[in-house]
């Protein structure tokens, strides 16, 4: 087992090395192999720790950071929840590494890109695995420095290298607040490793446990792109498409859910500290889904539903229910990924045009991308039997559960924006595969034909997301196989609830998702199609409002960015030009001054040295004279 | 000894300060400027053998020897390099050479 978690994460880490030292050399094709060689033989690694697996092991391979009672070792935790989430892992970036051969065919640097992403496998292993809080900071900081790497990856394009810098710069936000708690929790536990954390959290007054919750939860939104801070990620689409796929939508924005999920047993004493992460989850859900209705750049819609299905992950782990927050981490990673590389197809096709109102008809001309696609909305509309439908339920079925004012609310908000999120889906779908092809840009281009790699990782995607709520069946169809498998660890226990509450529940979550798909299909398929995609593309105010964001990033310029450039300017202009300068220039200005009075003396000639020398004689023998008296 | 050591350096500063204002005037010639000079180091010369016949020690003649021959080299050293800068702008008078200028 041990030789089995430390391939896991050396074969990544070997492959990005060697693509990073000598991959320029390498042939393309040795590259290529190299990169998605090293994923899939981690995915073997996984699988067989998989079929090893019994009980929850930790492995420790050496020391990394230890001074006086601070111990940090090099040591892998692997239980259920890791074990899966490492296959998952695997999984899709294994899928998504194939698709990037196609994907970046042309593309001149591909030892940097495999490089990166190697690399970002690796991190992101390490932040799954680890079994102290040092070293998965170390992956947490991994992660975030191969985004910030992918996402200005076209780096000389200025827009694309401010958006990393941008999603480098608010992340960090979160992860300052995740170090705080980092040392906090040394200094009021004595220890670093997570089990041993969650084991000693009874021992802390309540108080602080909120304090500490709030500050990973603050960590955690840095990642995941929550509210206040997920003005990054609609930006973070700047990198190429399969790195949206890997990054910014399947595995490192999770990484969020990841960290409560595991410090749930330390946080979830809290009452507080568990309502401020489902109000934080709900609250971004809804924002999301609203800004996804009125966005037109297609990966931008993939990117707030991201945003906002990430925070029906932070709901159920608020709501308690972290099997369920799982169950839909999984689920979401398949669709997700699947969606964002089926829409690196469509754009592949269109010579990357990204606007959905220049697409359109595209169903006929790309039935590989169609059919996949259309799975992955119909989970993501939580279409009733697919993957999508199971894992959301589960979560609202949680929230309901719980009870309380609170809680019924955040329910009720969460059913409400599940409306809007299948209304945004379809509306993706209806306007990008359906109806008129955009004649304008059609026929000057024509499409694309895709390499083939890149429409067959879409199958295995398609099948997982459709088919995933087989992992997790609801109570009333026997019990789920993730609920079993992580039913023994602490802070994952079942949530139980009667079976005829649940089919209500279900019946509810079935109705809204096809009532979003009735509107869509009302306002984008009917005969009023082409008079709302003009009024669309022509944007009312409401419109504009959503398609900005809610102009959260206006308020942060307003807010914060303009003051900082105003003090900046201040202490340019005022106190460094002004101040030090003037003061040093104005010294330099005096002694220049000084110095033209004995230049006088310089005139070159013969006399004026003897007349000095002789001045000089003068004032040595009176000297002498006046001492020896 | 006849003439008191008194006599000679008062003497001997007269010749030294009379060839120095010379040198600190007489700047048109140059060549009159290196008699100057020579008035300046016999002065010194004056005060060195005065020294020597003071107190019988031969080690004042033996600088005043010294001197000279050291000022018959620097003479014609100089004197050559006067031949030099006349060349250059036909004249000796040292305050139209002023090319040392900072």
């Amino acid at each position: 087992m041990k030789l089995y978690l430390a391939l896991i994460l050396l074969l990544p880490l070997a492959g990005g090395l060697i693509n990073a030292l000598i991959g320029r050399m390498l042939p393309r094709k040795v590259g290529e192999t190299i990169a998605c060689g090293v994923i899939w033989g981690a995915f073997s690694c996984a699988l067989l720790a998989y079929t090893n697996f019994t009980a929850p092991v930790t492995a420790e391979y050496g020391s990394w950071l230890s001074t006086f009672d601070f111990k940090a070792p090099i040591a892998l935790y692997l239980d259920q929840f890791s074990l899966i989430l490492t296959l998952m892992i695997t999984f899709v970036c294994g899928l998504i590494h194939l698709y990037s051969v196609g994907y970046m065919g042309e593309e001149a640097s591909h030892a940097r890109y495999f490089a990166l992403l190697n690399l970002f496998v690796f991190a992101m292993l390490v932040l799954v695995l680890a079994a102290n809080l040092p070293l998965l900071y170390l992956g947490w900081e991994g992660v975030g420095f191969c985004s910030y790497a992918l996402i200005g990856f076209w780096y000389t394009e200025e827009k694309n290298a401010t958006a990393g810098r941008k999603a480098f710069i608010v992340t960090r936000i979160g992860d300052t607040a995740f170090g705080i708690a980092i040392i906090w929790m040394f200094l009021l536990f004595g220890t670093q490793s997570i089990a041993e954390l969650n084991f000693l959290a009874p021992l802390a007054p309540p108080g602080v446990i909120t304090v500490l919750g709030i500050l990973l939860l603050i960590g955690a939104a840095g990642k995941s792109a929550q509210l206040p801070l997920s003005v990054w990620l609609p930006d973070a689409m700047a990198g190429p498409t399969p790195v949206s796929a890997q990054i910014h939508a399947a595995t490192m924005v999770t990484a969020g859910v990841y960290l409560l999920a595991r410090m749930f047993p330390l946080i979830g004493s809290s009452p507080t500290t568990l309502a401020a992460i489902a109000v934080t989850g709900g609250a971004t859900a809804f924002y999301a889904a609203t800004c996804a209705c009125a966005q037109r750049d297609l990966k931008r819609i993939l990117a707030y539903s991201t945003i906002s299905q990430i925070g029906y992950m932070i709901l159920g782990v608020g709501a308690g229910a972290l099997t369920a927050a799982g169950f839909h981490l999984l689920t979401h990673a398949f669709f997700k990924a699947l969606l964002f590389l089926g829409a690196g197809c469509v754009i592949t096709a269109l010579h990357h045009q990204q606007d959905i109102f220049r697409m359109g008809g595209l169903r006929g001309k790309l039935p590989a991308v169609y059919w996949p696609f259309l799975a992955g909305v119909l989970c993501l509309a939580g279409f009733p039997l697919s993957g999508g439908f199971f894992s959301k339920d589960a979560i609202l079925g949680a929230v309901f559960e719980r009870g309380g004012s609170l809680y019924t609310s955040l329910f009720l908000l969460g059913l409400l924006t599940a409306l809007l999120t299948a209304f945004y889906t379809f509306r993706m779908l209806f306007i990008v595969f359906h109806g008129e092809a955009d004649n304008a840009n059609h026929q000057e281009n024509g499409e694309r034909t895709l390499p083939l790699v890149m429409t067959i990782t879409l199958v295995p995607l398609a099948i997982l997301g459709l088919g995933g709520g087989v992992l997790n069946l609801p109570a009333y169809l026997g019990e789920g196989l993730l609920a079993r498998f992580f039913g023994s660890i602490p802070g994952f226990g079942a949530m139980h609830s009667s079976h005829m509450e649940e089919l209500i529940l279900q019946g509810i979550a079935a109705a809204v998702s096809l009532l979003g798909l009735g509107l869509a299909w009302q306002r984008y398929m009917g005969v009023q199609r082409s008079g709302v995609l003009a009024r669309e593309q022509a944007g009312s105010k409401l419109f504009i409002f959503l398609q900005n964001g809610w102009y959260l990033d206006e308020l942060y310029r307003l807010l914060f960015i303009r003051p900082f450039v105003r003090l900046a300017r201040f202490l340019w202009k005022g106190v460094d030009e002004t101040a030090i300068d003037g003061a040093l220039e104005g010294l330099a200005r005096l002694m220049g001054r000084l110095a033209l009075l004995p230049s006088a003396w310089s005139t070159g000639k013969v006399a004026t040295s003897l007349f000095g020398l002789a001045g000089g004689v003068a004032a040595i023998l009176a000297y002498c004279a006046w001492a020896l008296s | 000894m006849i003439v008191p050591l008194e006599h000679i350096l008062v003497l001997a500063g007269l010749l030294f300060f009379l060839g120095m204002a010379g040198l600190l005037t007489w700047r048109a010639n140059m060549i009159m400027m290196l008699v100057c000079i020579e008035v300046m180091l016999n002065a010194v010369m004056l005060v060195a053998v005065g020294g020597s016949a003071r107190w019988g020690n031969a080690d004042g003649q033996l600088f005043a020897i010294f001197i000279m021959a050291l000022t018959s080299s620097e003479v014609s050293l100089a004197l050559a390099m006067v031949v030099y800068l006349h060349r250059r702008k036909r004249t000796v008078d040292t305050d139209l050479f002023s090319e040392l200028k900072g």
